[in-house]
């Protein structure tokens, strides 16, 4: 019980900052949106084409935006020297890694809200339950991994390098399964509940291995 | 009872030694004054104290534990105050000590009380980025005694308070074990029954006592 009132404490602390600093949202959703705007341009889209070339603009647009938010959750710490007082203290690190997750998905989440409906709009494909529990359970996967590496990386020089380096070859099969669920909702053929199943697998996985190692990289 | 003891604590960052060979034993509600020069090697011992840090090699016992091993236990009595204030800018002084109430799992209640302590009663509301640089490490010690410590460990404090701050801590301090690293000789004087001085990672001659401990 204390452990999740502690990474509640510490989601609440980090969506309390950035309700007041709008450092983060902002920028991501701006991104996003421009994201799809180039993406508008550059591809020749029209209603033959746009449901397969949608959901590959959809995912690079969220992996670029995911990169940016998971890298600054443990970047603002860095930068604050915050991150060292809060392992200081006897709460588990491994309830302070979940709360930093918790928060850096929502805001991608959020950043998801304004990214779903834009693409709906600059692509006409439409926006089914399918398309938004694909994205949502990516994120999860997504936001676990991102902000492991984020918090690894936070202490050395190259970390926006290396960051990106790291966190995408595990992305991939989010991306997979991902892309193909999107794709399938979006008109294309097959079915969605085989992806929509490996999600969720992979999700447990990696929110295990998150938590079992999240100790290691935070606090040694 | 000795509250610290550590044997020959020695801490390398790749070829450079930030300490070598360092002995320190510290009693039960005694204070000791660490001194030095700049790159002396007082914050590389205090952050080993303080289990925010693990030597290279050398044996570290604070209360009868391995402190390389039962650090969260360890954690739990041992409040630190680092260089940096290590504090939110966006949240308030009274929301900074609210979140690491919750983190110490103690009750709010006693926010207040250490809002009065160290004197930022009247700027609770403020956010921690509108406040002075002498009001952050104030809030930054009333983080450290938050959870009542029995080890105080206190890295340069002093750097940023005004003149009331030398009895901010010499308050904080009562009844505690504490370890102070400054440059203010006349502060170590004032609040520590010892001093060790460090030189190039190395202590320089004995511990010296200041004044007899009541």
């Amino acid at each position: 019980m204390r452990s999740i009132a502690v990474a509640l404490a510490v989601a609440r602390k980090d969506l309390t900052s950035e309700w007041r600093t709008r450092e983060l949202v902002p920028a991501l959703a701006q991104f996003v949106v421009l994201a799809l705007v180039i993406a508008n341009f550059g591809f020749q889209i029209d209603a033959r084409n746009a449901p397969a070339i949608a959901p590959g603009v959809l995912w690079m647009a969220l992996v670029f935006a995911g990169l940016v938010a998971f890298g600054r959750a443990f970047a603002a710490e860095r930068e604050q020297s915050s991150l060292e007082a809060m392992l200081m203290t006897p709460a588990s690190p491994a309830a302070i890694f979940a709360g930093k997750a918790l928060a850096a998905g929502l805001l991608l989440v959020l950043c998801e809200a304004v990214l779903l409906p834009a693409l709906a709009l600059f692509f006409s494909v439409p926006l089914s339950f399918e398309v938004v529990s694909a994205v949502l359970l990516a994120t999860v996967g997504m936001a676990v991994l991102g902000c492991l590496f984020a918090a690894m990386v936070a202490r050395v020089r190259a970390r926006e390098l290396l960051l990106p380096l790291l966190t995408l070859p595990l992305w991939i099969p989010f991306i997979v399964f991902g892309g193909q669920a999107v794709q399938v909702a979006m008109g294309g053929s097959g079915g969605t509940g085989n992806a929509l199943g490996l999600l969720i697998d992979l999700d447990i996985l990696f929110v295990v291995l998150t938590s079992l190692t999240a100790r290691f990289v935070l606090d040694d | 009872m000795s509250v610290i003891v550590a044997g020959s604590l020695t801490q390398r960052f790749g070829s450079e030694v930030g300490l070598d060979g360092v002995d320190v034993d510290v009693d039960a509600g005694e204070h000791l004054a660490v001194l030095g020069d700049n790159g002396a090697g007082k914050t590389t011992l205090l952050r080993i104290l303080a289990t925010a840090a693990r030597p290279t090699s050398g044996s570290l016992e604070i209360f009868g534990l391995n402190a390389t091993i039962e650090r969260r236990r360890l954690r739990a009595v041992i409040g630190f105050v680092a260089h940096a204030p290590g504090l939110y800018p966006a949240l308030s002084a009274r929301e900074n000590l609210e979140f690491y109430c919750t983190l110490h799992g103690v009750d709010r209640g006693r926010v207040a009380e250490i809002l009065e302590l160290v004197g930022l009663a009247e700027l609770a509301g403020r956010p921690a980025d509108k406040l002075s640089r002498g009001a952050q490490q104030r809030l930054a010690i009333g983080r450290a005694v938050l959870h009542d410590p029995k080890l105080l460990v206190l890295d340069e404090p002093d750097a940023s308070l005004d003149s009331g701050g030398a009895d901010l801590l010499a308050r904080v301090m009562r009844g505690r074990t504490a370890v102070l690293a400054t440059h203010d000789h006349a502060l170590a004087n004032r609040l520590c029954q010892r001093t060790l001085v460090l030189r190039r990672g190395r202590v320089v001659g004995v511990p010296t006592r200041l004044r007899v401990v009541h």
